[in-house]
């Protein structure tokens, strides 16, 4: 079955992993920018890793048939440094034409601080300048719960937001009726430990139904599964779910939403 | 939020069955670090973890629905509506 996976960090996966991507049928990809597992120093750094997500992993996607499209920010961790956030929000305007870019994110917050709150919300105006969509990371663990509900007060109290162009992503059990009662698009993340289950994932399918709900995998340089939504189709299917309930969640849906940035070529 | 549950196409029955190893060995991986943390030396009597693990077993065992929704939240930091308040955060877009 063709699926496609809205969250993927292939600049941490090798090029194996994208053959075996697409013998297991997927056929896009879009990658956030988000932490590379240290803190960046400077806006060149930055600049050097959009001009990797924009020009070099198109390329090398496309040799295995995967459309790739990517999101563009300074992720929460790094956004502790209020002064270099700033720098590489006035500087992600240079790829916002890139025919490959979605809008603006993973946005969102880490431990929910102040600083990380501050930054989020000039992401959120730059967004709004450009008329980008929105992709939303939410924290981990402990974290979640609170951050969810902060980040949805601070886009709920933001009228000039259009919630059907913003993706919330990790929702697990206790957040992701927050985000669908309140009209954005929710995406569950794959991830062994610490997030969801392709089982958990299955379950908040058939409690919440497919509306405005995709999954990912969130593959990246920690433990992670890139293939992980071909495990939920294989238990979508282990359950006796419909064909037509699965493609909606793994490829009509995600298709749906990031055709408002940018039409997808299949 | 008006819930648009799917028909399972299990019964509970089915369900019990299918899922029924996986449900073992997890609980059975619970009960053996229960007793690895009993074996070790030192005391986790003040460990706020190991509260948290023991109100966690409480909930999978009592009579209430949405068991990993509770889980969840007894997992998690509280949340202030007041928060913007608390940090001095200014509203945009209003």
């Amino acid at each position: 079955m063709d699926y496609i996976d809205p969250h993927l960090h292939m600049v941490s996966r090798t090029t194996d992993d994208y053959e075996t991507l697409a013998r297991m049928g997927c056929v896009a990809i879009s990658e956030p920018a988000f932490w590379a597992g240290f803190d960046r120093g400077s806006v060149d750094s930055f600049r050097d890793y959009f001009r990797q997500l924009t020009d070099f992993e198109p390329k090398r996607a496309a040799q295995y048939g995967i459309a790739h499209f990517t999101w563009l920010c300074i992720n929460a961790k790094e956004a502790e440094n209020v002064t270099l956030s700033r720098e590489v929000i006035a500087m992600i305007p240079e790829f916002l034409d890139c025919k490959n870019v979605l809008g603006i994110g993973e946005i969102g917050l880490n431990k929910n601080t102040r600083n990380e709150a501050t930054i989020f919300m000039e992401h959120v105006d730059l967004a709004v300048k450009y008329k980008q969509q929105i992709l939303i990371h939410t924290p981990h663990l402990e974290d979640k719960y609170q951050g969810t509900r902060m980040i949805l007060d601070m886009l709920m109290g933001d009228s000039r937001i259009d919630r059907s162009r913003v993706l919330v992503d990790h929702v697990e059990e206790h957040t992701i009726e927050h985000v669908l009662e309140n009209g954005f698009w929710a995406g569950m993340t794959l991830y062994p430990v610490s997030k969801c289950t392709p089982q958990r994932a299955a379950d908040m399918i058939e409690r919440y139904g497919p509306e405005r709900l995709m999954a990912n995998s969130a593959g990246d340089w920690g433990p992670s599964k890139p293939t992980a939504i071909p495990d939920l189709i294989m238990e979508l299917k282990k359950r006796g779910h419909s064909r037509e309930l699965i493609q909606r969640v793994v490829y009509e849906n995600p298709r749906t939403f990031f055709n408002q940035s940018k039409p997808f070529p299949h | 939020m008006s819930i648009k549950q799917i028909t399972a196409e299990r019964s509970a029955q089915q369900i019990v069955a299918e899922d029924f190893m996986i449900a073992r060995a997890r609980i059975v991986e619970l009960a053996a670090t229960l007793d690895r943390i009993e074996r070790a030396t030192g005391d986790v009597d003040d460990s706020k973890n190991m509260q948290l693990l023991m109100q966690g077993m409480h909930i999978l065992c009592d009579d209430e629905v949405e068991k990993a929704k509770r889980v969840q939240l007894l997992m998690s930091r509280q949340y202030d509506p007041q928060w913007q308040v608390q940090m001095s955060i200014e509203r945009k877009g209003t």
